[in-house]
Formats: C-alpha cells, sequence, structure tokens
C-alpha cells in the first residue's frame, strides 16, 4: 500500500487512505442521504394512501382532470434524462471531456423542459380555479373533497419540481467544474454523487406518474 | 485494508440505452393499460404498481449502479423501503378502522 504522506492526488483528503475509500464514504453518505428523501416521500405517499383509502370514488374521478399525455411526456423527458445523466458518469470514467459536458447539457435542457411543461399544466389549472385546499373554486368537477385529491396532488408534485430545480442548480454546478477540467477517470466523485440525487428525482416521479395521472 | 484499487464498474453505452428503453417501453404499457385496455379493479392498480416497481429495480440496479455497487448501499434502500412500508402500514391500522374519518377531512 501506498503511503499517502508522500505522494497523493490533489483531490484525496488526508483522513482517508486512498481514492477508493474516499469515492466509498462519498457514495454511502449519498444512499443515507437518498434514504431520508425517500423517508420524507413517504409521508406524502402515506397521506396519499390513507385518503385514497377513504375516497377511492374522488381520486378516481378527479385524476381525469389531469393530462395523461403531459404525464407521460414528462415520465419519458424523465427518463431520457437519467439515461444522459448516467452516459456522463460513463464519460467521465472513460476520460471523455467533451462527452461529459454534452451530456450534462442535454440532461439540464431536459430537466427545463420537464419544468416547462409542469408551468403548463399549474397554470392551465389555475385557470381554471383549481387550487389547493380552501382556494379550490372549480366548478365541473363537483365532489365535497374534491380540494383534498389536488391539495396532495400539488404537494407531492410540487415538492418534486422542487427537486427537479434544486437538481438543475446541481448539475449546472457540476457542469461549470467539467468545464475547469476537474473531473477525471480518476475523479469524478461529485459526478456520481449528483447522478444518484438525479436518479432518485426520476424515481419518484415513476410512481407519482401511475398514482396521480393512470386512475381508472 | 484489503482489495483496494478495485476496478469500479463502467456500463457499455449500449447497455445504458437498453435501460433507457425499456423504462420507456414500460412508460407505454402503463399507459396503454391504465387509458386504453381497462382492468378491472382492484388489479388495475397492482398492476400499475407491478410495472412502477420493475421500473424502479432497472433505475436503482443499472442507473445507480446498485447491481455492481457494495452490497451496504442496497441494504440502505431496502431499508428505506422497509421502514415506508411500516410507516404507511401503521397509519392504516389506525385510519382503515375508525367508525367515523375526521370530521373536515
Amino acid at each position: 500500500m501506498a503511503n499517502h504522506s508522500t505522494t497523493h492526488p490533489a483531490h484525496l483528503h488526508h483522513h482517508f487512505v486512498d481514492s477508493d475509500q474516499q469515492f466509498d464514504a462519498a457514495k454511502m453518505g449519498m444512499w443515507v442521504f437518498l434514504v431520508n428523501e425517500i423517508l420524507f416521500f413517504g409521508g406524502l405517499f402515506c397521506a396519499y394512501i390513507v385518503f385514497r383509502a377513504w375516497y377511492p370514488d374522488l381520486f378516481q374521478e378527479a385524476s381525469h382532470e389531469l393530462n395523461t399525455l403531459w404525464g407521460a411526456v414528462n415520465t419519458a423527458v424523465l427518463i431520457g434524462s437519467s439515461l444522459t445523466v448516467a452516459m456522463a458518469i460513463r464519460s467521465a470514467q472513460k476520460d471523455q471531456q467533451r462527452g461529459l459536458r454534452i451530456n450534462l447539457l442535454i440532461t439540464i435542457a431536459l430537466a427545463c423542459v420537464f419544468m416547462v411543461i409542469k408551468a403548463f399544466e399549474y397554470s392551465h389549472k389555475f385557470e381554471l380555479g383549481i387550487f389547493p385546499g380552501e382556494w379550490y373554486t372549480y366548478t365541473g368537477f363537483e365532489h365535497p373533497k374534491a380540494s383534498v385529491f389536488f391539495s396532495i396532488y400539488y404537494m407531492m408534485t410540487g415538492v418534486h419540481a422542487l427537486h427537479v430545480l434544486v437538481g438543475i442548480g446541481l448539475i449546472f454546478w457540476i457542469y461549470r467544474r467539467s468545464v475547469k477540467g476537474e473531473f477525471s477517470s480518476e475523479y469524478y466523485t461529485p459526478v456520481e454523487i449528483t447522478g444518484l440525487y438525479w436518479h432518485l428525482v426520476d424515481l419518484i416521479w415513476i410512481f407519482l406518474f401511475p398514482l396521480l395521472y393512470l386512475i381508472e | 485494508m484489503s482489495e483496494h484499487n478495485h476496478e469500479h464498474h463502467i456500463s457499455t453505452a449500449g447497455q445504458l440505452w437498453a435501460v433507457g428503453i425499456a423504462l420507456l417501453f414500460l412508460t407505454v404499457i402503463t399507459v396503454v393499460f391504465g387509458k386504453f385496455v381497462p382492468i378491472p379493479s382492484p388489479f388495475d392498480i397492482v398492476f400499475a404498481l407491478s410495472i412502477a416497481l420493475i421500473k424502479a429495480f432497472l433505475v436503482a440496479a443499472f442507473f445507480m449502479n446498485l447491481y455492481w455497487d457494495v452490497k451496504f448501499n442496497t441494504m440502505l434502500l431496502i431499508g428505506a423501503a422497509t421502514f415506508f412500508i411500516l410507516m404507511f402500514s401503521v397509519t392504516l391500522l389506525d385510519t382503515m378502522f375508525r367508525v367515523d374519518v375526521v370530521p373536515g377531512f
């Protein structure tokens, strides 16, 4: 084993034995954070499950107010962005600087497409008077508990959209660092763990889409 | 201090594309059976969630690289899922057996 006090790469912190240990520690730390994220969204899914169990007919009818086409397009957009993030990590692992930057830029573009579609969906509902909670004024869909479904819809998709915005910021930060040439096959830890975060955002949407948009 | 300097797994571009296309294909299946070919309740939600779980497995195993990663990270994910199931199960044990739902909800 190399004596790390003599020669060690610039990215290696002195309290790690070697780059592999540092990489594994960073990755495990990210997974612990993702556990937090899953249980955080878990609380929202729990509310969804309870209210759907109480008012199954409400969820069935209210779901028709959501646009399946745009929901499906956004699912495809997020899957595409997950693919490009995975490709970006592959590029970093293979020292392909240009591929890394291009894949990161495509990911940011796809994330922005997701947000634009989401904004159109929201503004369309706001025009109809579909607001969460007591601000619900839509008359096209009558159900005494109609606002409950849309409160859950706005909360779950809203917090998810917030995660997409944070993701855009993180990937842009990674892009800036990649332009400076900070990543290589020797050191790409930030790319890898930002990728993990982005895949989780995709994972949450994989469940949100059928649960909110596809209830017949 | 053993087996450091192990190689990180690098997926081929073909593998990643295959996973992406499989995810898109499963999305199409979900939409077709969710909207156009009705499945009688409650099997519709069972079907939709089964597809979602398969997609989640694909993302976790091959995009998040758990398949090639140290097993501890897989344990963390399974732990999170287990505690999530525990959270809503115990909640349902209460909310499903109330005589009347809480007024205002």
